[in-house]
């Protein structure tokens, strides 16, 4: 079989085209990468040269200086570090805290719960953002964290993801700390925490993504150039009349560091976020 | 005398239970459930942001307005919202599915390891990026001197040819398509890989002591088992593509036109946010979460049917 497979000339054009899409995927990062250490004119120089000549540092300087050179990139960066974490952190500790009184414990009115939970997965944000935004009017707290925080404290795909891992967890540790005289949020703590660490990295990841990479919500809440965050601050580069091409490369990839660092550490539950879905199945 | 105290250790922890939900439930009641039901209030009202008179019922006035024939000929109607929106979402999901198949179809039949997980790797890297900075990335690469006109010339044999990425209508609208194809493939390309290794080896074997070549195999035995994941894969990536926003707001910014790439959730934005009509913009939002109410539940349903799959 083995020897077969190898002079197969089917197998040829199977390593083309996952060649070919090696290269579609890359070739726009690399590009990035190149493009961030080049003047304008060789950025859009016909035909494109891969290798920079030179490390040219002026593009970062702009980027992090800014358009109006107040360094308003660095306060922007601190922002979406800010939100995404408080978001991911919520979503782990809410998520896991209601998963864990979802799977065990058992109460009137429990499974409906559970269902109401879940059909909260059906509201897009895109079809609330209205009715919210008039919501953060009203607590007049635009231009603020809290503004920028609120609606994605608690979500109900991290609370699914937890109860079914702890509905696996056996009951009788739970038990036995209960014997030994444990209260109820110690054992969360100390016994249901700790278990959970791999669920508390996928959610934390996919929670800290989606809020560095949320550009929707911002533009919605914060308008003072203070409390923008990360994409915000990118898409004035693209507004401009006359735009600063080496700058906005350095800015995308000064702001896609952080990201790849986790991805190259925590490749796993990256990965696993996404094939948590199939699990929805069961 | 045993059944006294436990019953009051059993009160007390359902006490506990209900205490651990009741954040998560005043959450959702105020971050989901009241804004779903003000979008659908709201959506019989003339309503203003920053305006002092009070908001003047219309009934269903503006659900009209969103499908009045009359205005189907403007450019940034509702209609064409849709019409965009429909377009971006077929336009994209069906190639994703496509790909993606393929792609993990070929992965997985790949001896090497290292090879395997190295192109899962590679494919997933551009979903880590932002949104935003994938389409400005994508916007250098689709400018006039920029490497998109190139690598078509190559490809086309068409020197000097300027493909108007940005500019012609069809192309604006390709070119958002192809932001998010490159953004999602690999992301797909892994739920596809899940979904085979789920399909049990023996059943190829006896297939091949059968006589059935590669073929036969995929047609008769890959896909047939593979339906439910194609389903959920392909539900899953409708209900993100109608989603769409940051791509189309980014071309935009760039100086692009906005009719083709007017998404209805960029025509909520515009309209609610921009143009300050929060009643008009409700209408919209409750057809989009009727929408992907409908999406969804098909994928409820038939999620369930395949469950049933006996191997």
């Amino acid at each position: 079989m083995q020897i077969q497979q190898k002079y197969n000339p089917l197998n040829l054009l199977v390593y083309l085209v996952l060649i070919i899409m090696l290269l579609f995927t890359l070739m726009p990062i690399v590009f990035m990468v190149t493009a961030s250490m080049m003047t304008k004119n060789q950025i859009l120089r016909m035909p494109f040269k891969w290798i920079p000549e030179g490390f040219n540092s002026i593009n970062f300087t702009r980027a992090i200086v800014g358009l109006d050179g107040n360094y308003i990139y660095l306060r922007n960066i601190l922002n979406s570090l800010i939100v995404s974490v408080s978001v991911a952190v919520s979503t782990v500790l809410l998520g896991s805290l209601t998963g864990y009184g979802l799977a065990k414990f058992r109460f009137k009115g429990r499974n409906f719960i559970f269902i109401m939970i879940m059909a909260t997965m059906m509201i897009p944000f895109e079809a609330i953002m209205i009715p919210l935004y008039m919501v953060v009017m009203k607590l007049r707290i635009q231009n603020t964290y809290v503004g920028l925080i609120l609606p994605f404290l608690v979500s109900a795909f991290g609370i699914f993801q937890m109860r079914q891992y702890l509905t696996t967890f056996p009951t009788e540790f739970l038990d036995a700390a209960r014997v030994d005289g444990k209260s109820e949020l110690g054992i969360y703590w100390q016994i249901v925490l700790p278990n959970a660490k791999p669920v508390m990295a996928t959610l934390s990841i996919m929670a800290f993504r989606s809020q560095w990479d949320n550009l929707l919500w911002p533009l919605l809440v914060s308008q003072s150039e203070k409390m923008k965050t990360i994409p915000q601050y990118i898409t004035a580069f693209a507004a401009e009349r006359n735009t600063d091409e080496g700058a906005m490369m350095a800015a995308a990839l000064i702001a896609s560091i952080p990201m790849f660092v986790l991805f190259m550490s925590l490749t796993k539950y990256f990965i696993g976020g996404s094939a948590v879905y199939e699990s929805r199945k069961g | 005398m045993a059944s006294k105290p436990y019953r009051g250790i059993e009160k007390k922890q359902a006490r506990w239970g209900f205490a651990f939900v009741v954040p998560a439930l005043v959450f959702f009641s105020v971050f989901n459930f009241y804004p779903i039901l003000n979008a659908f209030y709201t959506s019989f009202y003339d309503r203003r942001a920053l305006s002092k008179l009070k908001p003047k019922f219309v009934g269903l006035g503006n659900y009209v307005r969103l499908f009045d024939p009359a205005r189907a000929e403007s450019q940034l109607s509702f209609y064409n919202s849709l019409k965009a929106t429909l377009t971006f979402t077929l336009g994209t999901f069906i190639p994703l599915l496509v790909v993606s198949l393929i792609l993990a179809i070929f992965i997985s039949n790949l001896n090497s390891n290292k090879a395997k997980r190295f192109l899962q790797i590679s494919y997933y890297t551009p979903a880590i990026l932002s949104s935003v900075i994938a389409a400005t990335i994508w916007m250098l690469i689709f400018d006039p001197r920029g490497l998109g006109n190139q690598w078509m010339n190559l490809l086309l044999n068409t020197p000097g040819v300027d493909h108007k990425w940005k500019t012609d209508p069809m192309m604006l609208q390709i070119s958002t398509m192809l932001v998010y194809f490159w953004k999602y493939i690999g992301y797909f390309v892994i739920l596809f890989i899940t979904g085979l290794a789920t399909i049990p080896p023996t059943i190829y074997e006896a297939a091949t002591i059968d006589g059935a070549n590669k073929t036969q195999t995929f047609w008769r035995i890959t896909l047939p088992l593979l339906k439910p994941t194609v389903v959920l894969v392909s539900i899953m990536a409708m209900l993100q593509c109608l989603k769409t926003f940051s791509t189309q707001y980014m071309f935009y910014t760039n100086g692009s036109t906005r009719a083709p790439i007017n998404v209805i959730t960029f025509n909520i934005y515009i309209t609610g946010i921009q143009d300050q009509y929060l009643g008009r913009a409700s209408a919209m939002s409750v057809v989009l979460f009727v929408l992907m109410l409908v999406l969804t539940l098909v994928q409820f349903r038939t999620t369930k049917s395949g469950e049933n799959i006996d191997y």
